[in-house]
């Protein structure tokens, strides 16, 4: 009777946890978005941009956005890092990507590595949201622009999303997170990683 | 009273204070980077048995730094120190490629310890200014570093020998010391 109670109690009272990796080349924005993260939707303000080093590791941002509980994590993009992303993809509910979208030097860059995770069978069913950043630079590409270029559209079996920030002022990040917990809310993969953590709880 | 004022100065100008453990196998360097940071010169150190303490100024905070002796006989004891750490600088000999798996296990072992579980983590990959130095993506790979899925970790390439990349590594742990 308790347990039923309480799983009730739990149904209704308890907020959703979600793991949502940050991943993208290096100098995409990635540790300056998990900051201005934090100052849009926790008590702790994030780091101001210019006191942020290149990530060689993880960086974790914890915070509650549209009644869930969303958790960063803010992997090193460099090229000899990018190999540390897919040990975390098995516990992901779902993906930001973050491009520069003023750098087109490095867009084939951002592309192939962009296909390489779409493609890891860890990843399976992961809603992805794509973050054109900087769009406050001038010679920035939009996102539609930047969505064309990408090709993600042509993949109907991935659910995402292209959208305009600048992580520097923070415009444009809310949308894509609203759009991003709506989709995991809705997702099978969500139902999954669910079960495997009950499971492993009374394991 | 000279304490309660330092004190009073100390919480008045926003000098936080951070213990942290300076812990990795015998031979990684442990000794030579903390007098490297503290005096900003090379000192000729032997083997540590029981611990070096010293108290680092950086970036607003002062780090007491606790660097423990590393050779296996006396690894046991490290757990006496643990209680209200902030943060645990691992330190590796890169070119150590023989004994990498049982630096590996060492740290695993800390990262499960009850009393740690909130320290963040910073690796040094040492010694990189010796030949076959591993670089930071194969020690990060060696040591397993990507099961730490709850807590903060960085990885800085450093030579305590010619100081290379000690500094930026305290600035990360400054950073994320704070914005906690």
């Amino acid at each position: 009777m308790f347990s039923l109670l309480y799983g009730l109690w739990k149904y209704l009272f308890s907020k959703a946890e979600f793991h949502v990796l940050i991943l993208g080349i290096d100098k995409a924005g990635k540790t300056t978005l998990l900051e201005k993260l934090k100052t849009l939707y926790s008590d702790v303000e994030g780091l101001p941009p210019d006191r942020i080093v290149p990530t060689v590791g993880l960086n974790i941002g914890r915070v509650e956005a549209h009644k869930s509980k969303l958790i960063f994590w803010d992997l090193g993009g460099q090229l000899g890092l990018r190999t540390i992303w897919e040990k975390y993809y098995e516990e992901a509910h779902a993906v930001v990507y973050v491009v520069d979208s003023a750098s087109k030097t490095r867009f084939e860059d951002t592309k192939s590595a962009l296909e390489k995770v779409l493609r890891h069978p860890d990843l399976q069913g992961a809603p992805i949201l794509v973050f054109a950043n900087k769009q406050d630079l001038p010679g920035a590409v939009n996102a539609e622009e930047l969505s064309r270029y990408l090709e993600l559209k042509d993949q109907k079996s991935i659910q995402s999303r292209v959208q305009g920030i600048s992580a520097h002022e923070g415009s444009g990040i809310q949308e894509g997170v609203l759009w991003l917990v709506e989709a995991m809310k809705n997702n099978k993969r969500t139902e999954q990683l669910q079960r495997q953590a009950e499971a492993a709880v009374t394991l | 009273m000279g304490i309660f004022v330092s004190r009073l100065l100390a919480t008045l100008f926003g000098d936080k204070e951070a213990r942290i453990l300076v812990l990795g196998l015998d031979n990684a360097g442990k000794t030579t980077i903390l007098y490297r940071l503290q005096v900003g010169e090379v000192v000729a150190t032997i083997p540590t048995i029981g611990f070096n303490v010293e108290t680092v100024q950086y970036n607003n905070i002062k780090f007491q730094v606790w660097d423990l002796g590393g050779q296996t006989s006396i690894r046991p004891y490290w757990r006496c120190y643990y209680p209200n750490t902030q943060a645990i600088i691992y330190v590796v000999d890169s070119s150590d490629t023989e004994r990498m798996s049982i630096a590996q296990e060492e740290f695993h072992a800390i990262l499960q310890e009850e009393e740690l579980k909130d320290a963040i983590i910073l690796i040094y990959a040492n010694k990189q200014d010796l030949p076959g130095a591993l670089d930071a993506a194969a020690v990060t790979e060696a040591l397993n570093l990507h099961v730490i899925k709850n807590r903060q970790w960085s990885i800085f390439k450093t030579s305590a020998i010619k100081g290379d990349g000690l500094f930026e590594g305290l600035d990360w742990l400054s950073n994320t010391l704070k914005s906690r």
